[in-house]
């Protein structure tokens, strides 16, 4: 019983690092309407940049965080205006497709940059160990899943209570009508990405620094865990995507112990096969289908 | 006020405005009608600045607005309630509100809020429905939702594509007495409509478009005194 | 004779193009499979097991693999027909997952002449001897695969010209208006599935004995992504359309020392960029309408 709650507790504090990640996938498709499978790649292309800077220029954590920010909002551009900009709003299968394409050509970018199979990532945090009765918990994922409780906060207060989140809400709800409010539909959508970019620095970030290492499967890795966390959640859904997370995290932590890292990754994937077949909304958006049910049966 | 001279607007290669000229002016009730395909929603949005036209100039108070994009020219005073509404489906009512004053500066955040609640006195159902999301309201209750939406601009000129449309009878009469009312509070109103019943009721000035030309511009009466107008559009024995 | 080098490059374009026409049949009827990859994979080990580990002759080793694979592919398609479009394609992509990482686990090893052969989790399956116990050469069994693509080729063309081919490029184009029809989209999203599965089967038993050994690393997502990606470069209005993708890539940018490193970068720009301009690929529709247009005015002048 112990470990099974010892496990939770693993799984909650990893779930946060995936809670961050489908965060940002959430953003995009909540706006967007699009899936964008290049996010992960973008996140490690940008923490290859940092760690290229790292290694080469200073140790200084807050530069290589910084450089890592940056160089992901500028491949989050690239992405964005190859792979979504350009393309029919309604093709969103099309815009899908794309960003899977750009994913292969960031990875093997990233490989050429850093050719080796890990490098050192600056450790962000000191580790020390948290004990509470028979439990334990690593410092540096408390303090993840708490920095994802407050971005959830805040990007909420955001999203509901500034001007600019609300023309974010108008052009992902009706892009039509928000641009008869005098809206700039593209100037939106830039930011959400960029905010999304950001999101996603920043995760890459904190889940490589409490690793000490990237390593080139990082991009793979977080764009699976973050779409399957944020399809657990509920794609379009703030609070879904940290449930997802959540929940991801706690059931791969079990599955990982009893049964070890196939069996962990494979339960991740039946979970979400189950979820998309069984409540394709998931956890939270079960409106979604029934949405998409209505509007079939109006014709 | 609104002055829309000669405009030719393209779809392709096919003009569907061709050579369309209107005045709209201030205080009054102007109704653009006609049949399907007219080029109604054409007009609206080339004025809108959704689309641009080809050729010919629309001058707001002297503004030219030719050519500008659609955000500039609802910063100039034009407001524009859409076919079919598209109001904010998945947002509160509130907040539908609050995306038509979006274009208007953050010092007038005071003036946005008493507008808002000036909205809630005009519209008491929507009042009652103000946390309510937008996909969930009536015909009848998203049409006002689209036009407090619209006015929350303050807008100098008001411009309505198709109100009546989808809408049961007796709200479409609602909504044109609405219309009537607004309009003797002193709101400049320029609309479009197929139901010539009903916008002759409330309209100052008729212009009648047919396959992107006016072909007859005058007041309600002239249109009834018409013989062949009257009889296309109004139907025999109604006056 | 041939070039060796030159016929496994051909070969390989041919087992390849099996999973290509496997996505691209999907694409028609409007759905985008990231998953094709779990069918070429069943009947790759499948297929293999069959012919090396029970001793069954090649057809019905590529039989077994293949139908073993349809049947995969029917229960994933009776699985997903309440959902569509991501939520489709992300299941797709979920099952071919499950599947991949399931080969891990899977070890069926049995003693043949004094060696322990058979799929043996991460380590792979090897010893797919077939070809070298039966002295095929490569330029044989080059012309096997070509034979089976033919047939293939054949049979969708046929599938094209027939009812059944116009009811699915009607799903692809207007799901919506073909219910109001009053055609069940289940029979037919099902029928679609099974036969891309079974499509995709041929190519992976295919595979297998071709490279002697597989492991469940081969079939991934790129896989998928790759198969889905040459349908929509080389063109979705005829079945000759994925072949073009496919000679693209592995005839052209991989065999041109130039690229090499660079494979991915140049893939997937091209891909991008094809989606923006010719979404429908180098072979659309449209272009296909065109061209037959032309060649009919030839024929009847």
């Amino acid at each position: 019983m112990t470990d099974f709650v010892q496990n939770c507790i693993d799984g909650l504090m990893f779930g946060s690092g995936y809670a961050l990640l489908a965060l940002g996938f959430t953003l995009v498709f909540g706006v967007m309407k699009r899936l964008n499978l290049s996010f992960g790649p973008s996140i490690m292309l940008g923490a290859y940049v940092g760690t290229w800077v790292y290694l080469n220029i200073s140790d200084n954590t807050w530069l290589v965080a910084l450089v890592t920010l940056i160089a992901t909002i500028t491949v989050g551009a690239y992405v964005e205006r190859l792979c979504f900009r350009a393309i029919r709003r309604d093709a969103t299968i099309a815009s899908m497709v794309s960003s899977f394409a750009i994913w292969m050509q960031l990875e093997e970018i990233a490989m050429h940059l850093l050719p080796e199979r890990t490098y050192p990532f600056p450790a962000f945090f000191t580790t020390t160990t948290l004990e509470f009765g028979p439990f334990y918990a690593r410092s540096e994922h408390i303090t993840m899943l708490l920095l994802t409780l407050a971005l959830l906060i805040l990007l909420h207060a955001f999203l509901f209570r500034t001007r600019l989140g609300l023309a974010l809400r108008t052009v992902s709800d009706n892009p039509l009508a928000s641009a008869y409010m005098g809206i700039n539909g593209s100037n939106i959508l830039f930011l959400a990405f960029a905010l999304v970019s950001v999101l996603g620095g920043l995760a890459g970030f904190l889940i490589l620094s409490a690793d000490s290492q990237v390593t080139p499967f990082f991009g793979l890795w977080a764009t699976f865990k973050g779409l399957i966390a944020m399809m657990l959640g509920g794609m379009g859904s703030l609070p879904g995507a940290i449930l997802g997370g959540l929940l991801l995290g706690v059931v791969e932590a079990n599955a990982f112990w009893y049964g070890g890292p196939v069996i962990r990754d494979l339960s991740a994937y039946l979970l979400l096969f189950v979820m998309l077949i069984v409540r394709p909304g998931g956890l939270i958006g079960q409106r979604i289908v029934a949405e998409q049910r209505a509007a079939d049966e109006r014709v | 006020m609104l002055k829309v001279e000669n405009i030719v607007t393209r779809y392709g290669a096919i003009e569907a405005l061709k050579g369309l000229s209107l005045d709209a002016r201030h205080g009054e009730v102007t109704c653009l009608l006609g049949p399907n395909g007219a080029g109604k929603t054409t007009t609206m949005f080339s004025i809108a600045g959704i689309l641009n036209p080809h050729s010919g100039s629309i001058t707001l108070d002297g503004n030219d607005l030719t050519n500008q994009s659609a955000p500039s020219i609802v910063r100039k005073g034009i407001a524009l309630v859409p076919e079919n509404r598209l109001i904010f489906p998945e947002m509160s009512v509130t907040d539908n509100l609050y995306a038509g004053a979006y274009c208007r500066s953050r010092s007038e955040r005071q003036a946005v809020d008493d507008d808002l609640a000036e909205t809630f006195e005009r519209f008491p159902r929507l009042k009652e429905r103000r946390a309510q999301i937008g996909g969930t309201l009536s015909g009848g209750e998203q049409q006002m939702l689209a036009i407090g939406r619209a006015l929350m601009a303050r807008p100098k000129i008001l411009m309505m594509d198709e109100p009546s449309l989808g809408l049961a009878p007796m709200v479409v009469e609602e909504i044109f007495s609405f219309i009537h009312q607004l309009n003797q509070e002193g709101v400049t109103i320029l609309l479009v409509e197929q139901n010539a019943h009903m916008a002759l009721k409330v309209a100052h000035k008729i212009y009648l478009l047919e396959q992107g030309k006016v072909t007859f511009n005058g007041s309600p009466e002239d249109m009834q005194q018409d013989e062949m107008i009257h009889r296309a559009y109004l139907g025999v024995g109604s006056s | 004779m041939f070039n060796e080098y030159v016929l496994t490059v051909i070969s390989n374009i041919g087992m390849i193009s099996l999973i290509a026409l496997s996505a691209y049949l999907l694409l028609i009827t409007g759905e985008i499979s990231f998953g094709q990859q779990a069918f070429f994979g069943i009947s790759a080990y499948a297929g293999a097991v069959a012919s090396t580990l029970w001793g069954w002759p090649f057809w019905l080793a590529l039989l077994f693999g293949s139908i073993l694979a349809a049947l995969a592919a029917g229960l994933v398609g009776v699985l997903t027909l309440r959902i569509s479009g991501m939520y489709f394609s992300i299941a797709t992509l979920a099952f071919a997952e499950m599947v991949r990482l399931s080969l891990y686990k899977l070890t069926y090893q049995i003693e043949v002449d004094g060696e322990l052969i058979g799929p043996n989790g991460a380590e792979g399956f090897g010893e797919i001897r077939w070809i070298f116990d039966h002295d095929i050469s490569v330029l044989e069994y080059t012309i096997m695969i070509y034979g089976v693509l033919l047939l293939v080729l054949i049979f969708l063309a046929l599938i094209e010209r027939s009812r059944l081919g116009m009811i699915f490029r009607m799903l692809g184009e207007d799901p919506l208006l073909s219910r109001t029809l009053g055609l069940d989209p289940v029979r037919y999203k099902v029928s679609a599935a099974v036969i891309a599965g079974f499509i995709a089967g041929l190519g992976g038993t295919l595979y297998a004995h071709s490279f002697t050994y597989i492991e469940p690393q081969i079939f991934n997502v790129m896989l998928g992504v790759h198969s889905l990606a040459y349908g929509l470069i080389g063109g979705l209005g005829t079945v000759l359309g994925p072949l073009i993708g496919v000679a693209i890539d592995i005839g052209f940018l991989e065999s041109i020392r130039i690229f090499q490193g660079y494979r991915m970068i140049v893939f997937g720009g091209l891909v991008a960029v094809m989606l923006i301009f010719m979404p429908r690929g180098i072979l659309d529709e449209d272009r296909i309408y065109r061209i037959k247009a032309v060649t009919r005015k030839w024929f009847n002048a």
